[in-house]
């Protein structure tokens, strides 16, 4: 009688391990996936705060860089491009666009000392220094938090309870964003 | 693995900051009992529960608080957003990458190169920058040396150090006093078998500020190397910091006016006092330096 009891007791914590242990892994995805969602936003942010930005450049840059309309032009077409961007995909292109619009910008500013001494312009500068640096930092812990992620739904026992989630993409630096910035003049 | 031992060191440094809060409060109350049973034997146990109610709430208010007391003594002031937008930006983008709430920023003036970091737990922390740090790193050194601080926030370091930092202090102070009231105790009362706790009181008074630096050194030092390869690990540049380090080593003179009881606070060891040859509450920066540099 006592042996049963035992054995029955036994089956108990068995099926209460497998319970626990399937929350477990259950919540873990969960808390990765929140983490990932929550890292975009991060990227999110910057990407709005540079574009934000912009409208404010073109008018202390206007003044001074009075053949540069070309390039003017560039960056107020790159923002309106990430302002109506819609998916993550289209964020990471045209966010990489204007970045690379803007260095054009601060590339020929090399050739206007006047503005270049404008506090006005130094304080953008580093403004948007700051945010190119914060971009880079989300983008890693954007990537950090994708590679726990898919570490866990690929590997055993986490696959088991996966339930066939596909993995995330990572966050990879765009083409237009790795290649030296092109400056005619 | 690396974010298993951030959890396990997370952990470690809240059980740490319990053990150390009890075992202050504790000692304290202690002392406070040995010096009123030689003073006023009659009243003991009444002092007694005074001494631990005014631990109890010292104990809370240094948690809660330690950092705005920390921040005063060093007279560090909030930066300003356009004058240092510059730190304030790094500050923010190394919060991003290592996924904690952006700790507020401050600037203390003083010409040696030196940073630290204070409060009770990520979403209440701070940093500061020396003046001198500010002029002297450029924007990759400071990046390093703001990751360091970084990394002792995100691990929780922070709370541990900050009471550490508060609680630490008292004990020396009391030690003094104890130390000191023996010269009250009426001569017909040393005969009268109260000898042995003034022995006690004695090697209290003088073991405990020994102590409490051994301490002080004891959990300052790993700490400092684990920061550093955190930082190392948020900003993926080493050799950030290890110039930063380098600079340190060339330009300071050890000469800041900040108390012995926050230097294991900075990051690199704010004034060399005799007591250092034995007890360091920071470890060598050639040897921090090495390491960073053959990651």
């Amino acid at each position: 009688m006592e042996t049963i009891w035992w054995i029955a007791l036994a089956i108990v914590g068995i099926i209460v391990l497998i319970v626990l242990i399937c929350i477990y892994y259950i919540n873990r995805i969960r808390v990765l996936s929140n983490r990932i969602d929550n890292a975009w936003a991060q990227i999110d942010v910057q990407l709005k705060k540079r574009a934000d930005l912009v409208p404010n450049l073109v008018e202390t840059v206007r003044g001074y860089m009075k053949h540069e309309q070309k390039a003017i032009d560039m960056v107020t077409k790159a923002r309106e491009r990430m302002l109506s961007a819609g998916d993550k995909k289209e964020k990471i292109a045209a966010g990489a666009g204007l970045a690379a619009a803007l260095k054009t910008i601060f590339a020929l500013a090399e050739n206007y000392p006047n503005l270049k001494a404008s506090d006005n312009f130094r304080m953008l500068q580093e403004e948007l220094d700051g945010i190119e640096s914060k971009v880079a930092y989300a983008r890693q812990f954007y990537n950090d938090s994708v590679l726990s992620y898919n570490n866990l739904i690929t590997t055993i026992p986490g696959r088991w309870f996966a339930g066939g989630r596909a993995q995330h993409p990572y966050f990879e630096i765009a083409e237009a964003e790795r290649a030296p910035v092109k400056v005619s003049f | 693995m690396q974010k298993i031992s951030f959890l396990d060191q997370i952990a470690k440094n809240k059980r740490n900051s319990i053990f150390l809060t009890i075992f202050v409060v504790a000692f304290v109350a202690a002392i406070v009992y040995l010096i009123i049973r030689l003073l006023f034997p009659g009243l003991a146990l009444i002092f007694l529960a005074l001494a631990l109610a005014i631990m109890i709430s010292h104990a809370y208010i240094s948690y809660n608080y330690g950092d705005r007391i920390i921040l005063k003594a060093v007279h560090a002031k909030p930066a300003d957003p356009v004058q240092h937008a510059y730190l304030i930006n790094t500050v923010e983008g190394l919060s991003i990458a290592a996924g904690v709430p952006t700790p507020k920023v401050y600037v203390m003036e003083d010409d040696e190169i030196n940073a630290f970091t204070c409060g009770k737990d990520p979403k209440h922390a701070s940093i500061t920058v020396t003046t001198g740090a500010l002029k002297n790193l450029n924007r990759t050194e400071l990046e390093g040396v703001v990751g360091h601080e970084m990394s002792h926030i995100a691990n929780y370091d922070v709370r541990f150090m900050t009471l550490v930092a508060v609680l630490v202090g008292l004990i020396a102070i009391l030690s003094y006093m104890l130390l000191r009231s023996y010269r009250f105790v009426r001569e017909e009362e040393r005969e009268k078998g109260i000898g042995l706790l003034i022995v006690v009181g004695f090697l209290l008074a003088i073991f405990a500020p020994i102590a409490s630096r051994l301490v002080q050194a004891m959990i300052s030092r790993r700490r400092e190397y684990l920061a550093d390869a955190g930082g190392a690990q948020l900003t993926r540049y080493p050799e950030g910091l290890a110039s930063a380090l380098e600079k340190i080593k060339n330009i300071n003179q050890g000469k800041m006016k900040v108390s012995e009881s926050i230097s294991h606070l900075f990051i690199s060891d704010p004034a060399h006092t005799a007591l250092d040859d034995i007890f360091a509450t920071h470890p060598p920066l050639t040897k921090r330096i090495e390491i960073l540099r053959a990651m």
